[in-house]
């Protein structure tokens, strides 16, 4: 066999691993966004339960209630792009906790099972959709680099892949969650 | 539950009429010890005197009375020990854990099932396993177990002979995992990366068949000490949040000894190498030293803590 065509073996293959890991890279992102995508449509389908419940006591936040039945109303749009899902899972995200910090202060509905029940399911979830945004995040990484680096970059750019967006990990939900302050205090 | 310088108290201040009969006992063994191991040896050496002229046509004699010496020897010690041992499992060690918590209940003779042992996905399958001092129990409504364990795997040459090599040996917990889980996550000393740096070692460990998907965890204290393979990548993150992370990394930090985790069938197993058996009376050190005591109270605390220390009796989460 003729040096020549080794080499151009070589570097055909070369071109086909790099093409197929840029590929699993960007599929690998978009199999995890779409298990994000599944926690928070969970978390959507609660608003209307959390809403109804507390929407009785909670009289002077009624403000932050509508806000956060809004921002549901919008992630339930059809044809929102990621990065919109991205901006609003974060509004979202803060709207919820101050809907939790405000249930502090009506010790009646603090008390109260359902709540208390839905403030679990919530945990739960806040729980799994941190860890999907981190999945996501590391698999945005892996592709991000992938894209930016010598030598996939040529080809990422040949293939017209583009950088694409992380979440942002609230920095409340790095802390340990303490049970008596959500519960008892 | 008592923290460790409270049971170092306890071991001093309630063991200590025990602590010293037993030690007038461990004296008395010591010599007896001695005396025997003189006079085992003598007979051996005159044994070997007498078959002197058989030694030197065929040297390889030498070699079998030698690993006979210490085979037989090791029994004998076994021996001479046992009811020792057994009095100090049972005046020191058992009441040192009902000491922690007295729901607990403790047996010198069992150990941790094969069963689970495999179960735990973290070494290849023993064997041949055995082990002691099995302690299980419920703490604060979190179901626990742990044990000595040694699992061995056996090897045959090609000329059939046969022989025995140890794939874990050490302190095996299995608890109660507080979230509800389906996959498998495993969490193991990161030898590849210290060992060949970040690139090669990571390349090493993305590449390595015998495991799930390789799982990068955004802590970089926790990465530089464990590596992480899942059947699931979000599930793994769902198990190991960034607190649990910080506190697997602390009993790491506490324990001094390479650590094992996995997470299958909600529940956690954790495997503490510590290539000795764990609990066993010295029988050349005094009892009543502070080490030795500190030793025993370390270890047991180091187990039964977990519960407590990883927070598995919060039930925060839907699994009530």
């Amino acid at each position: 066999m003729s040096t020549s065509l080794i080499i151009v073996i070589v570097i055909a293959l070369v071109l086909i691993l790099m093409y197929n890991s840029l590929v699993a890279k960007k599929n690998q992102v978009e199999n995890i966004f779409a298990s994000v995508d599944t926690v928070l449509k969970k978390r959507y389908d609660l608003i209307p339960n959390l809403v109804a419940t507390v929407s009785k006591y909670m009289e002077h936040e009624k403000s932050l209630l509508t806000e956060v039945t809004k921002l549901r109303a919008d992630a339930n749009k059809p044809n929102i792009s990621d990065e919109q899902k991205i901006a609003l899972d974060a509004k979202i995200s803060s709207a919820l906790g101050s809907i939790m910090i405000a249930v502090e202060n009506y010790p009646d509905l603090k008390a109260n099972e359902n709540v208390m029940h839905l403030q679990g399911t919530l945990n739960e979830l806040e729980e799994q959709l941190s860890a999907a945004r981190r999945a996501y995040n590391q698999a945005v990484t892996d592709y991000n680099n992938a894209i930016e680096m010598i030598p996939t970059n040529f080809m990422a750019s040949a293939m017209a892949y583009k950088r694409k967006q992380v979440f942002e990990i609230v920095e409340s939900e790095r802390k340990n969650v303490n049970v008596k302050e959500l519960f008892n205090s | 539950m008592k923290n460790a310088s409270e049971l170092t108290d306890f071991y001093y201040k309630t063991l200590y009429p025990t602590l010293q009969e037993l030690e007038e006992d461990r004296k008395h063994l010591r010599h007896r010890i001695v005396v025997v191991g003189i006079i085992y040896s003598l007979v051996v050496v005159l044994i070997a005197f007498s078959l002197s002229s058989f030694i030197a046509q065929s040297p390889d004699f030498l070699f079998f009375i030698g690993f006979g010496y210490f085979a037989l020897g090791a029994i004998i010690y076994k021996f001479l020990i046992k009811d020792y041992t057994t009095e100090f499992k049972q005046s020191v060690i058992k009441p040192l854990i009902h000491a922690i918590d007295d729901k607990l209940s403790y047996n010198s003779n069992h150990h941790v099932t094969e069963h689970i042992f495999t179960r735990s996905d973290l070494f290849s399958e023993p064997d041949r396993m055995n082990g002691n001092d099995y302690v299980r129990g419920n703490i604060d409504g979190t179901k626990i177990e742990f044990s000595d364990i040694h699992a061995e795997k056996r090897h045959k040459n090609s000329k059939g002979q046969e022989s025995w090599s140890t794939i874990f040996k050490g302190l095996f917990i299995v608890a109660e995992f507080n979230k509800n889980f389906h996959g498998k996550t495993l969490v193991l000393p990161d030898t590849a990366q210290s060992t060949f740096g970040n690139l090669i070692g990571n390349w090493l460990q993305s590449n390595n068949f015998s495991r799930d998907e390789l799982v990068k965890m955004d802590d970089n204290n926790f990465e530089k000490e464990f590596v992480v393979y899942s059947s699931d990548q979000i599930e793994a993150r769902y198990i190991l949040s960034h607190s649990l992370m910080k506190k697997l990394l602390d009993f790491k930090n506490k324990s001094e000894h390479p650590v094992y985790i996995s997470f299958i069938g909600n529940h956690i197993h954790m495997a503490v190498y510590y290539d000795k058996d764990l609990f066993e009376p010295s029988v050349f050190r005094s009892l009543l030293e502070y080490k030795i005591a500190m030793e025993y109270v370390k270890t047991l605390h180091l187990a039964i803590s977990i519960v407590d220390e990883l927070k598995l009796n919060q039930k925060l989460w839907s699994k009530q």
